[in-house]
């Protein structure tokens, strides 16, 4: 293929040991998505896209087959490679949002920054550059208590957003919002998308997600049941080809 | 993916920093483990400035009295009691926090960065829990020997000593902190990100 892969999935497999049985969480996934793309993982639950999304993000390790990131297969990297790709390549999106508690939507748009090494004024300044550029500039010293769903995942984002990362991993991101935020945030993502160039890869029921992005992914039983290039189709390999 | 470069990070400053947001913002919890760490300390510094207190009243031409060997038990038990009520605390702490502890993880955290986050917190804990444990430890010293050598008393007790008995209770309020918290940091750092990002409290 001529466009830039960004994941490969080989023949992945994760299963599991419960009470002696053996559950197929994942059953020989193959998919390449490309950089800049955005795809849609849909499925019932229990189809394995969560397991999917852990095995993308590192926090998995596969029982067969293999996850290439930058044509690196990361079975193969150690707990420090992990945690850094974890850090600086990949954004998490949460259905639940999982920002801190204790910590004001600047801390914990910061805080990967910590991680990352970023000195801690830098880090802060990036933070809120971010939040500004989320439509949340006038709530940075909020808690998360102190904000609604559709801010909190806003925060959520940007948060995703600090490290500039690579790819982007929504779980169900619209999952707990209304109707009208739910579309507010597909709109950042997808914008996101387009004008960062950012891999977007989220696992969603929600229509209009999976009308915005260029594939979906049918999943079933730890399987890949069929791929759909989305209702809005754009030719990867035109789009990608214009990238330096 | 360059090598080389692949490298998290979490400085001192920054756990520092982290760890007394932890502080301040968890008051209650915290302060529970403070007042542990006090009590028992308190029950310490009294009786060592006990001691003291005695023995330069004595090297000043007053009469022999001496802490009862004892006591020294009863402080033993009072630290551990305060260091398993610290355990116990720090616990139930990671469990409250094991969505954080996964989040932490997911964005980049190692095992140590958790482990190290958790010991700074102990740390703090201990110190402010030791200079309060001190001055209760102190008062409790001034009254209990003012009857017999006179309430002024600690003002002739060598500055050197009075300050060594300081920087040890300080040093123990801090160990017996630290040393309650490196079970329930190591459990937090051996959550498996995956298992905590799926707990509900």
């Amino acid at each position: 293929m001529i466009y830039d892969t960004v994941i490969e999935l080989n023949g992945l497999k994760r299963h599991y040991d419960v009470g002696g049985e053996t559950v197929k969480a994942l059953d020989g996934v193959d998919l390449s998505i490309g950089r800049g793309e955005y795809v849609s993982l849909i499925g019932p639950s229990g189809s394995g896209k969560t397991t999917l999304f852990n095995m993308i993000g590192g926090l998995d390790r596969p029982t067969g087959g293999s996850v290439l990131i930058d044509s690196v297969d990361i079975s193969k990297l150690d707990a420090y490679e992990l945690a850094w790709l974890r850090c600086r390549r990949i954004g998490y999106i949460f259905q639940s949002f999982n920002l801190i508690s204790i910590l004001t939507a600047l801390e914990n748009v910061a805080l990967p920054t910590v991680f990352a090494g970023t000195p801690h004024d830098e880090g802060i300044r990036k933070a809120r550059k971010l939040l500004e550029s989320v439509g949340l500039g006038e709530r940075l010293n909020h808690k998360p208590m102190q904000l609604s769903a559709g801010q909190q995942q806003r925060v959520a984002i940007a948060r995703a957003l600090a490290n500039d990362p690579a790819i982007i991993l929504a779980d169900e991101p619209t999952g707990n919002l209304d109707l009208n935020t739910g579309t507010e945030i597909i709109d950042l993502l997808h914008g996101l998308n387009k004008t960062r160039g950012l891999t977007l890869v989220a696992a969603t029921h929600d229509l209009k997600m999976i009308k915005a992005s260029d594939r979906v992914v049918w999943m079933r039983d730890g399987k890949v049941e069929k791929i759909e290039r989305g209702t809005i189709p754009i030719n990867i390999t035109q789009k990608t080809e214009k990238e330096p | 993916m360059k090598a080389g470069d692949k490298r998290v990070h979490l400085g001192y400053a920054e756990a520092l920093r982290l760890g007394n947001i932890q502080l301040l913002r968890r008051l209650d919890r915290s302060a529970l483990n403070i007042a542990s760490i006090a009590l028992g300390l308190s029950f310490y510094a009294s009786l060592l400035l006990t001691d003291t207190i005695y023995r330069t009243y004595e090297s000043l031409g007053g009469a022999n009295v001496s802490v009862e060997a004892t006591y020294y038990w009863l402080v033993a038990i009072a630290l551990t009691v305060s260091v398993v009520g610290i355990t116990n605390a720090m616990l139930i702490s990671v469990q409250e926090r094991v969505k954080e502890i996964g989040t932490m993880k997911c964005l980049g955290a190692l095992d140590r960065h958790i482990v190290l986050l958790f010991l700074i917190e102990a740390l703090l804990q201990g110190l402010v829990g030791g200079v309060i444990g001190y001055a209760i430890g102190l008062i409790a010293a001034i009254l209990s020997t003012g009857f017999s050598a006179g309430y002024d008393i600690i003002l002739k007790v060598p500055a050197a000593q009075n300050l060594t008995l300081f920087a040890s209770s300080l040093a123990l309020a801090v160990a017996l902190s630290t040393t309650a918290t490196i079970y329930p940091a190591y459990r937090a750092s051996k959550l498996d990100p995956v298992e905590a990002l799926r707990y509900d409290l």
